[in-house]
């Protein structure tokens, strides 16, 4: 299991095709890990693109941290993912909150980054996409789990479920989570976001809670398309080849 | 350990034990121990090994056989009901063929 120290901290990576000329950097969202793009979406961008996945802090195998999940901490962490791997620059995709945090970093190094594709980022001041962590309880995670097993046909055991309760307990009573997310609500309100100068390619969900807030970022991003994608918020499970080979179209044109 | 094999061709019941090691490392000795792990035993409703556990046998799996085992590419070309029902007699079949 390949695990690199950024800033002073364990981070779980997988990379596909070290030896390609140019980078794709993928971004899990939140209560995920990298798995969603390593079995289906990564390994097609891998025919063309050397391919770097991360767990993000406290997710997946990456070490837990208490602190530092507003966006200018994501960005500094991904910042030094890059510069531990020597990659001057990338292309960058992100899902969910990994988008709202692919966003960020070509805000913020602009150089760093060459194309940017946003998948069903939504708009943290939407009470829904953070209300699930006012809501959380043991009953919660059941509830979605019931719900959860729906898409996923995969009923959750006795031991995933206290895995995944002791994650969420971890992530939303012991860490700075829910007030660093609380303090990103006008993110996508800011003027920076209208000034983004880079290709960027918005996927969303055409039954997805989270298309209107793709809508909006296409009116604001000048050099944005919007891509509707047949499915809900869960598109890179629901399609993973689709969005795999929009991606890499995407990046190679 | 996780070396690159460079012996010969592993038979089915070594392959076994050997899957049956890296399901004990990945999950945890205290959760094997209440198991009773057969080929039967299916990946996500047995074994209860989530998508990142599933990375991380795939990646002892690549770490031990090397370029002779494409494991990650042969559990992409499934597709979720496949997945669902994977069990170990499956990979223990797909690894010995691979050899």
């Amino acid at each position: 299991m390949p695990v690199i120290k950024v800033n002073n901290r364990d981070v779980h990576i997988q990379e596909l095709n070290k030896g390609a000329a140019e980078t794709v950097l993928l971004v899990h969202g939140m209560f995920s890990n990298l798995s969603v793009y390593y079995f289906n979406i990564a390994p097609i961008l891998a025919e063309h693109f050397h391919v770097v996945m991360y767990d993000l802090k406290s997710h997946g195998m990456s070490e837990r941290t208490l602190h530092g999940y507003d966006l200018n901490s994501m960005t500094d962490d991904l910042n030094g993912l890059m510069e531990a791997l020597n990659l001057n620059t990338v292309h960058l995709a992100g899902y969910s909150f990994g988008g709202l945090i692919a966003l960020k970093m070509a805000l913020r190094f602009p150089d760093k980054v060459k194309k940017l594709v946003v998948i069903e980022a939504p708009d943290p001041k939407d009470e829904k996409a953070r209300g699930i962590i006012d809501d959380y309880s043991r009953e919660f995670l059941e509830h979605y789990v019931e719900n959860f097993t729906d898409t996923t046909k995969v009923k959750m055991g006795k031991r995933q479920m206290e895995r995944n309760h002791r994650m969420y307990e971890y992530l939303f009573y012991q860490t700075s989570i829910k007030s660093d997310m609380i303090a990103e609500k006008d993110f996508l309100d800011e003027p920076e976001v209208a000034l983004l100068n880079k290709d960027t390619l918005l996927l969303y969900g055409a039954d997805s809670n989270c298309l209107e807030t793709g809508k909006e970022l296409n009116e604001k991003i000048k050099t944005s398309e919007l891509t509707p994608v047949p499915g809900d918020h869960n598109i890179p499970i629901q399609e993973p080849v689709l969005i795999a080979n929009m991606i890499n179209t995407f990046f190679r044109n | 350990m996780d070396t690159v094999a460079s012996t010969g061709k592993l038979n089915k019941e070594e392959i076994f034990d050997l899957m049956k090691q890296f399901i004990t490392e990945v999950i945890g000795e205290e959760f094997v121990e209440e198991m009773d792990i057969t080929t039967e035993s299916s990946f996500t409703k047995d074994l209860e090994m989530d998508s990142i556990e599933i990375v991380s046998f795939s990646e002892k799996i690549k770490a031990h056989f090397g370029d002779q085992i494409d494991f990650t590419g042969w559990l992409s070309s499934m597709d979720l009901d496949q997945l669902i029902n994977l069990n170990l007699g499956m990979i223990i079949n797909y690894i010995y063929e691979c050899q």
